[in-house]
């Protein structure tokens, strides 16, 4: 693009729509990879979870999913540091916001069963008697499900918010009927569906 | 009556620097050389000329051991965008 000084009105509006969606839909495809990279560790911890949980010892090991945080984390800076640098807009800052949201009530509603569990918060405390059996994987997925059907709104994309749905009713009721080991393939499809399928909708959708 | 156009901003790659970082909180050097398509040396040119009109702020840092140039528009560059986006509507009769 060079120096150009006679545009006419019509080239200058060009000029500004073209630049504006081109730098709308960088951004925005560049928020897709954080999707599908934490979906993909979703999943990995899942089936990992529930092989040692099904052949080597019980629930317990759902602590590993403080692990998957850690590296969630580390892959996610380690990504970002071999990327080109992309700005961020109200798009990107706004699915951002929701899916850090998402984590953070997770992890620390994780947290807090974790130390129920552990015996260091007394079950009495938090708990009422009658609901004494939470379903974890329940509550996450009916999270998931908002977190990706709001970013299905922010992108104005009607299978992304389908998807949503689908997570996060589906993935309710599906961990209540399976409240065992099973829960964590549940959790598996809900991270498929909620966070990787619509991952790479936004990635092909921003493709140039 | 037409209004008059800001000279600064209607030049081609003047006014797609401006048309990016109207869409983004700010941006590195190398990511509008892309976006535009334009020359490193040019877009240099263009960028210092923006900033001596009070239009983009420019900061010279270092990410890590390599340096970093980030643009970002200023209130009065915005304010010049939107008069200059005024005007074109004017020449097309856009009410």
């Amino acid at each position: 693009m060079e120096e150009q000084n006679n545009l006419t009105a019509e080239r200058s509006l060009e000029i500004i729509r073209e630049s504006i969606e081109s730098s709308q839909h960088a951004i925005t495809k560049n928020s897709s990879w954080v999707l599908i990279w934490w979906g993909l560790c979703v999943v990995a911890f899942s089936l990992l979870i529930a092989y040692l949980w099904d052949n080597h010892g019980g629930p317990a090991w759902n602590a590993l999913w403080a692990v998957m945080w850690g590296t969630g984390y580390l892959g996610e800076w380690i990504i970002s540091k071999h990327k080109k640098p992309v700005p961020t807009n109200f798009v990107s800052k706004t699915i951002g916001h929701v899916w850090a949201t998402f984590g953070i009530f997770m992890c620390l509603f994780g947290l807090i069963l974790g130390l129920i569990g552990g015996g260091i918060i007394p079950i009495k405390l938090l708990v009422p008697e009658a609901h004494y059996y939470l379903n974890i994987t329940s509550i996450i997925s009916l999270c998931f499900g908002i977190a990706s059907t709001i970013t299905g709104f922010i992108i104005k994309n009607r299978i992304v918010q389908i998807c949503g749905l689908i997570a996060g009713l589906g993935g309710f009721f599906c961990a209540l009927q399976y409240p065992w080991v099973e829960q964590l393939y549940v959790m598996a499809v809900v991270a498929i569906v909620g966070m990787i399928i619509p991952g790479i909708i936004i990635y092909y959708q921003n493709k140039e | 009556m037409f209004e008059p156009l800001d000279p600064l901003l209607h030049s081609e790659l003047r006014l797609a620097i401006m048309s990016l970082l109207v869409s983004a909180e700010e941006a590195e050097f190398p990511y509008i050389k892309e976006q535009t398509g334009a020359t490193a040396g040019n877009l240099s040119v263009q960028i210092d000329k923006l900033s001596a009109a009070g239009y983009l702020e420019v900061e010279k840092t270092f990410k890590g051991k390599r340096p970093c140039t980030i643009c970002r528009i200023t209130p009065e560059g915005l304010k010049a965008f939107e008069d200059y986006v005024k005007a074109l509507k004017s020449y097309l009769q856009v009410k």
